[in-house]
């Protein structure tokens, strides 16, 4: 068993191979990943919308052990990663990181927040600190006003930055 | 002749008798779901890339992401195995007994909590599941005096011996 606490350094092995092989390889694996978490945050973001996504994010603050304040208001809920456990385990790791280890997080959730008809803006803000700030908007306006202030705005498939 | 009982021959391992400092360390809270994401990879890889290629991905984790633990078993530090083992399956709540002599350490899982965690998850295990096992556990030996042999037992069931190569 690859205990689920080396999850990520499994990921990074497995984005490594894919960034060799070509961007749309490492694509279809974010999409698949996506179909796959579609199965805990589908339903519950359709349903209650920024609130079902404000519990999902907040079981996942405990679940796995994420420093990140997460702050609901009737327009978009804000999500400042302080501290991001998965990063700082590829960063803490005798296998060499992928460079864009990051980009897979929006490369999954983006795909979600289209289905549901919200607007996800992604500021991973440096590759190479555990640290991003999420937005996602009921209103595409605002995140578009939004984007202009990301330092370094993340893109997914189909919705390239 | 008076039959030799195995248990006799075996120490059992509990948390007081592995003195072994982890590289990978981890604790805080556990998240199960991520080996329903090790299942849906397995199943991604293998029907676009082939097994080979999802074999090749466990052998970098074994030589590369548990190097350490590959050090000590290289210099005959085999406890150390014994002690990831112990840490992890601990953490994730699963039946097992670990159990040590001079010239072998056994792992025996009788119920593996990521198997049976996936099965609630998505229903059909992956077929290639167990390979992260089997195939993680041939990298972490290769080059070192041991060998490791995963049995499959049954549904998530396995034992995994550590032994020094004949």
């Amino acid at each position: 068993m690859i205990p689920s606490d080396h999850f990520t350094r499994f990921y990074n092995e497995v984005f490594k191979f894919l960034e060799d092989q070509g961007e749309e390889h490492l694509e279809a694996y974010w999409l698949e990943i996506s179909k796959n978490q579609e199965k805990h945050t589908l339903e519950l973001f359709k349903e209650k919308g920024l609130k079902g996504m404000y519990e999902y994010w907040d079981h996942i603050r405990i679940e796995e052990n994420c420093d990140m304040d997460l702050k609901l208001d009737d327009e978009k809920l804000e999500l400042r990663m302080n501290v991001c456990p998965s990063l700082s385990k590829v960063l803490d790791n005798d296998a060499e990181p992928m460079k864009r280890y990051c980009d897979h997080c929006a490369g999954w959730i983006g795909p979600i927040i289209d289905k549901v008809d919200h607007h996800l803006v992604y500021d991973v803000i440096d590759r190479n600190k555990p640290q991003c700030v999420v937005k996602i908007f009921k209103d595409k306006e605002k995140a578009i006003e939004e984007e202009k202030n990301a330092k370094l705005l993340m893109g997914w498939p189909n919705n390239k930055k | 002749m008076k039959p030799i009982l195995l248990e006799n021959l075996y120490l059992k391992v509990n948390k007081n008798n592995l003195d072994q400092k982890l590289r990978y360390n981890d604790g805080g809270n556990v998240h199960m779901d991520f080996h329903g994401a090790t299942n849906t990879t397995i199943e991604f890889i293998i029907n676009k890339y082939g097994i080979d290629t999802m074999n090749d991905i466990f052998k970098k984790v074994g030589n590369h992401v548990y190097k350490d633990i590959k050090d000590h078993i290289k210099k005959g530090n085999i406890k150390m195995l014994a002690k990831h083992w112990q840490h992890f399956f601990d953490r994730e709540n699963a039946d097992y007994n670990i159990s040590i002599n001079d010239e072998e350490i056994i792992l025996t899982v009788n119920r593996c909590t990521a198997y049976e965690h996936v099965r609630k998850l998505v229903g059909n295990v992956s077929p290639n599941f167990c390979d992260q096992t089997i195939k993680t556990n041939e990298a972490l030996a290769e080059d070192t005096p041991y060998e490791i042999k995963t049995e499959i037992l049954g549904e998530a069931a396995c034992r995994q011996t550590i032994r020094k190569r004949t």
